[in-house]
């Protein structure tokens, strides 16, 4: 019975199950075991995949009056700022088609080289759109959710950009959610390509810089890079399917006594306030070439 | 009865009060409000609230549940926040016979500690672990939660401090 209540209940007198100490013990050997099965061997999926599916009424509900708030902000915007922003759309579209068409043009005359050349042709890249649902409030990572899960065929290990560059990739499958890892988290690296020189290096996530961004790392102090080269990524990893932009070299930082320059780079994606994202079908890479038929096993001796 | 002078008799607690007020903090904790590392934990709050004043309804396994649920959520190494509350709810269990001789602003005072502890197991789990430093704002967190002390001794208490005799004058 609680200090000062009417409770009529007398409190057990006997039967007090365990000890506080012995429950403490417990728990934290369970909870140090699911750290260390969560880290090392990475076993923890199918409790994360059932708590999350437990949990997301609760995350829908808590979902609501922000949308509320967003949607009724929206209602009451002014009618000339719709215009000037369907205006602005419209311009950006036409551009867009232009470019698009010639997109077109180019891609058949590619291929058409590409045969020519008897290169191996590209496969075509398949997404699907999904939204963001909330930045994943760990302080220690750098994380967001989105709104398709494996019930909508989302697979582990996909890259998700956004309208202007690739925002990060898919790092835990959720049946009704996912987790995407942003291009600026400390443990993501993704392959670049510098377009203006064509080097290849690899850009890790960098949080601690203002608002997050990312590091060139490896790079020799004498290596060309100029600040405001873009980075696309160069499609040499398999994941990332080639040619889309990732970041803008920001600050080159040489130093005498490293033989490496500290290379700042700016993601082009927003990564602090993407909305609707594409996640794209991980990219397996140029088709391998089929084995056309079997090898034949030399036979020894053939020409007793 | 052995209790504080000058204090009002209490009603027993209703139980399903006790889940609709964590399951109000747990909601409050999933507002996506972005990355804010100051941002009190509510659902820890509630939690020691109903371990100091109801310990035998409330206790740790329930606290490592919970802290199972927001990891989860917040996409955190699975077991920081269960193993955060299972210490958070031990040391309330420790305290709550102490506690509640003491007058709310002083009990704010002592629940400090306790808010520190747990913070300080997260960031040093995380910190092994290989995350980010955060930033020094995070040492707001157990202040904020401690300041909320005195809030929620009102709001939690409040069903509870109704008349036991509601008659026309005096409806609730």
């Amino acid at each position: 019975m609680p200090l000062g209540t009417l409770d009529r209940t007398p409190p057990p007198f006997f039967k007090q199950g365990p000890s506080a100490l012995s429950k403490l013990m417990v728990f934290s050997a369970l909870a140090l075991f699911l750290m260390v099965a969560d880290l090392r061997f990475r076993i923890t999926q199918p409790i994360r995949a059932a708590v999350a599916t437990v949990l997301y009424p609760v995350q829908w509900l808590a979902l609501q009056p922000v949308r509320a708030a967003q949607y009724g902000g929206g209602y009451f915007t002014a009618l000339s700022q719709a215009r000037t922003s369907e205006e602005a759309a419209r311009q950006k579209l036409a551009t867009q088609s232009l470019r698009a068409s010639q997109v077109e043009q180019l891609a058949l005359e590619n291929s058409r080289l590409r045969k020519l050349l008897d290169l191996r042709e590209r496969a075509a890249l398949t997404g699907q759109a999904a939204q963001v649902l909330y930045d994943a409030p760990d302080p220690y990572t750098r994380k967001v959710i989105i709104d398709k899960g494996l019930l909508q065929g989302v697979a582990l290990g996909s890259p998700v950009v956004d309208e202007s560059g690739v925002l990060g990739q898919v790092t835990r499958v959720h049946p009704l959610v996912s987790e995407v890892t942003l291009v600026i988290d400390r443990d993501l690296a993704i392959p670049v390509l510098n377009t203006r020189t064509g080097a290849r290096s690899v850009a890790f996530g960098e949080p601690t810089t203002h608002g997050g961004g990312l590091e060139l790392r490896f790079m020799g102090s004498n290596s060309d890079v100029q600040q405001g080269d873009l980075l696309t990524t160069s499609g040499v990893d398999g994941v990332y399917p080639p040619g889309l932009p990732v970041a803008k070299i920001d600050r080159i930082e040489r130093r005498a006594e490293s033989a490496f320059a500290r290379i700042y780079c700016t993601p082009q994606a927003q990564v602090n306030a993407a909305v609707h994202v594409m996640v794209v079908k991980p990219w397996s890479g140029e088709k391998l070439p089929s084995a056309t038929a079997e090898p034949v096993p030399v036979k020894k001796g053939a020409g007793k | 009865m052995i209790m504080p002078s000058g204090q009002q008799l209490l009603l027993p607690v209703n139980p399903v009060f006790i889940w609709t007020s964590l399951i109000a903090a747990l909601l409050l904790d999933m507002l996506p409000l972005g990355r804010v590392p100051w941002m009190p934990d509510f659902l820890a709050l509630v939690l020691v609230f109903w371990n100091i004043h109801q310990p035998q309804r409330v206790g740790i396994g329930l606290a490592f549940m919970f802290g199972l649920g927001m990891d989860v959520h917040q996409s955190a190494l699975l077991g920081q926040h269960a193993l955060a509350y299972t210490a958070l709810s031990f040391f309330a269990t420790m305290i709550h016979r102490r506690l509640l001789w003491f007058t709310v602003p002083s009990q704010a005072l002592q629940i400090l500690p306790l808010f520190v502890v747990a913070h300080g197991l997260e960031i040093t789990i995380r910190m092994i672990s290989g995350g980010v430093f955060p930033g020094w704002l995070l040492l707001l967190a157990p202040l904020a939660e401690s300041l909320l002390w005195p809030v929620i001794s009102v709001m939690l208490l409040a069903p509870q401090r109704r008349a036991p005799n509601p008659d026309q004058n005096r409806p609730l």
